[in-house]
This record gives structure tokens, sequence and C-alpha cells, in this order.
């Protein structure tokens, strides 16, 4: 190929990260268009926002007063809300997770096809164990620092992909999680 | 329809639109601001890309080959997001989750984009 960058080596790396990136564009297009754009999306993570803020808010408040029986009810309903709407968020995005994960199933295919056996960088480093083998999957060759297209691939959806939707304001809402690990069931049940 | 929101010290919002304007750039180094948690979250994940990618097209271009560079891009990273903020915003680490909750803020993406950029950078600088 005739292209600015067909002088380097490892061009091909270039290549492999171009298609990444196109490709994770056109997954978060796929999940705007199938999730993010839609009304019960919308009304869900507003209620996953406000039932993680109001369980912090009564959280610090319960901390500063003694602890009231009407209290902890309070809070079981709010994290018993945040609960339900965290479970339906998650069933939402099930949905797009499938066409995403064929596109991304299909690229890969298609990257292999054009760069199976080829090594398209340089590793800077030793690998080992299962970062060898990922690294070193289906080169010739006993050089560890050869990095294949696998390797490539699998650090750019990754990288690319959470960045992209950090940026772009899809990433899943905090309270979502914090409301699994920050407020675990028996606490209120025990106080 | 907008949610409603309690008054606070800090009356911007939550989801800037547009570029931040000088004095919403002041207040990250502001230690008397007020951080909501997913304000604190975003400018520390964005800090710790920053980072990853900085190092990568450094390490990268010297090049500083071997993977005890990769440890110290972990140490270096983790403790700029420290003193970032214990030390210059000094908020109370137990209102956001933890020291666990923020060192971890972006960490993996940060991983990853640091080994994206260092072995692109290296490989098509050196060869």
């Amino acid at each position: 190929m005739a292209y600015p960058f067909s002088d380097f080596k490892y061009s091909d790396g270039l290549t492999v990260v171009g298609i990444s990136f196109c490709t994770a564009i056109v997954c978060e297009a796929i999940s705007w268009v199938l999730i993010y754009r839609t009304n019960s999306y919308k009304n869900l993570r507003s209620s996953i926002d406000k039932a993680s803020k109001k369980l912090e808010t009564m959280k610090t408040d319960s901390n500063k007063i003694n602890i009231k029986k009407s209290k902890t009810k309070k809070i079981d309903r709010v994290e018993t809300s945040l609960k339900e709407s965290s479970r339906d968020l998650s069933l939402f995005k099930f949905k797009s997770g499938g066409v995403v994960a064929l596109v991304l199933f299909v690229v890969f295919g298609l990257l292999n096809s054009l760069f199976e056996g080829k090594v398209v960088a340089k590793l800077p480093f030793k690998p080992f164990g299962l970062i060898m083998k990922m690294s070193h999957r289906g080169l010739q060759g006993n050089d560890p620092t050869d990095c294949s297209m696998a390797f490539l691939y699998f650090l750019c959806s990754i990288s690319i992909r959470t960045n992209l939707q950090k940026f772009l304001g899809f990433a899943p809402p905090r309270g979502a999680g914090a409301g699994a690990g920050l407020f675990p069931m028996p606490d209120p049940k025990t106080s | 329809m907008k949610e409603g929101k309690s008054v606070k010290l800090n009356h911007q919002q939550p989801h800037q639109n547009g570029h931040l304007s000088p004095s919403k750039f002041a207040k990250l180094f502001d230690p008397e601001a007020s951080w909501d948690k997913d304000q604190l979250g975003d400018v520390l994940h964005w800090i710790r890309q920053v980072l990853g990618l900085a190092c990568g097209f450094l390490w990268g271009s010297i090049p500083l080959v071997g993977g005890i560079w990769f440890i110290l891009f972990l140490a270096l990273s983790t403790g700029i997001i420290y003193s970032y903020y214990a030390v210059i915003l000094k908020v109370d680490e137990e209102e956001f989750g933890g020291h666990g909750a923020l060192l971890q803020e972006g960490l993996f993406a940060s991983i990853t984009l640091f080994l994206l950029s260092w072995i692109l950078v290296y490989s098509l600088a050196h060869f």
C-alpha cells in the first residue's frame, strides 16, 4: 500500500489502531440508537442518579444524628429502588451488547485475516504468561517482543472504547456501581 | 425533564457543556472548592489518561525498554493522582469511597492506553 506511513516497518500497528477507533465509534453509535436515545433509558438513569445521591445524603445525615428507625426504613427504601433501577439498566444494556459484540467479533475476524502471522509492532518489554500467549498469537519465530494484531486490538478495545464512552457521556452512572458496593444489604438491618 | 438539585456551594453543573472557562480551571487547584463524586471521578479519570498517553510517548521515544518501566509508570501515575487529591485538593477521601476508589478511577483504561502508546511509538520510531 502506498500511504503516508508506509515507510515505517510497523505501520500496520497504526492500521490496527485506526480500524479499532472506527469500530469504537460504530459501536457507540449502535449503543446510542438502541439505548441512550430512548426515553426509558433516560428515565432509568435519572432515577439511579437521584437515588444514589439521596442515599449519600441520608448516609451522611445519619452519621451526624442518632439513628432513628424511620430513617433506617427510608434508607432501605431508597436502596431497594436503586437496586431495582440498576438491574433494569443492566438488562437494558444487555440488549445492545449482542450487537456490539457481533461488530467487535467481525472486525477482529477482518483484522485477523489481514494480519495473521504478521508482526504489527515491537514490544518494549518481554511479555510472559497469558500476555505472551496473546501478544504472540499466530506468530512464527521465537522473539517474545514480536507483537501480534490480537494484543494490539485488545489494548485498543479497552483504552479507546472506555475513553470514548467517558467522553461522550455514555459511561455507566457511578451510583449504579456504588449502590452495589458501598451499601451492602446487611448493614441497615443490623443497625 | 431535568432533575432539580439541592443548593450547593458550587453552582456549576456537574456535567459541563462546552469548553472549560478559566474559573473552572482554577477550581482544579482550589482546596476550598467542593466536589461531588462524579466530578472528582471524571477529573481523576482524565488525569490518569493524560499521564498514560504522555508517559507512553516519552518511554517510547527515548526509548525506555524493559518491564521495570511499566512498574515505574504505575508508581508515578498513582503517586501523582494521590498527590493531586490529597495534597492539592485536600479532599476527605472517605466522602468519595476511600483511597481505593479514587486511585482506581480510570486505572485500567490508563494502563492499556499507556501500553498502546508506548508500543506504537517504540515500534514506529525505532525500527
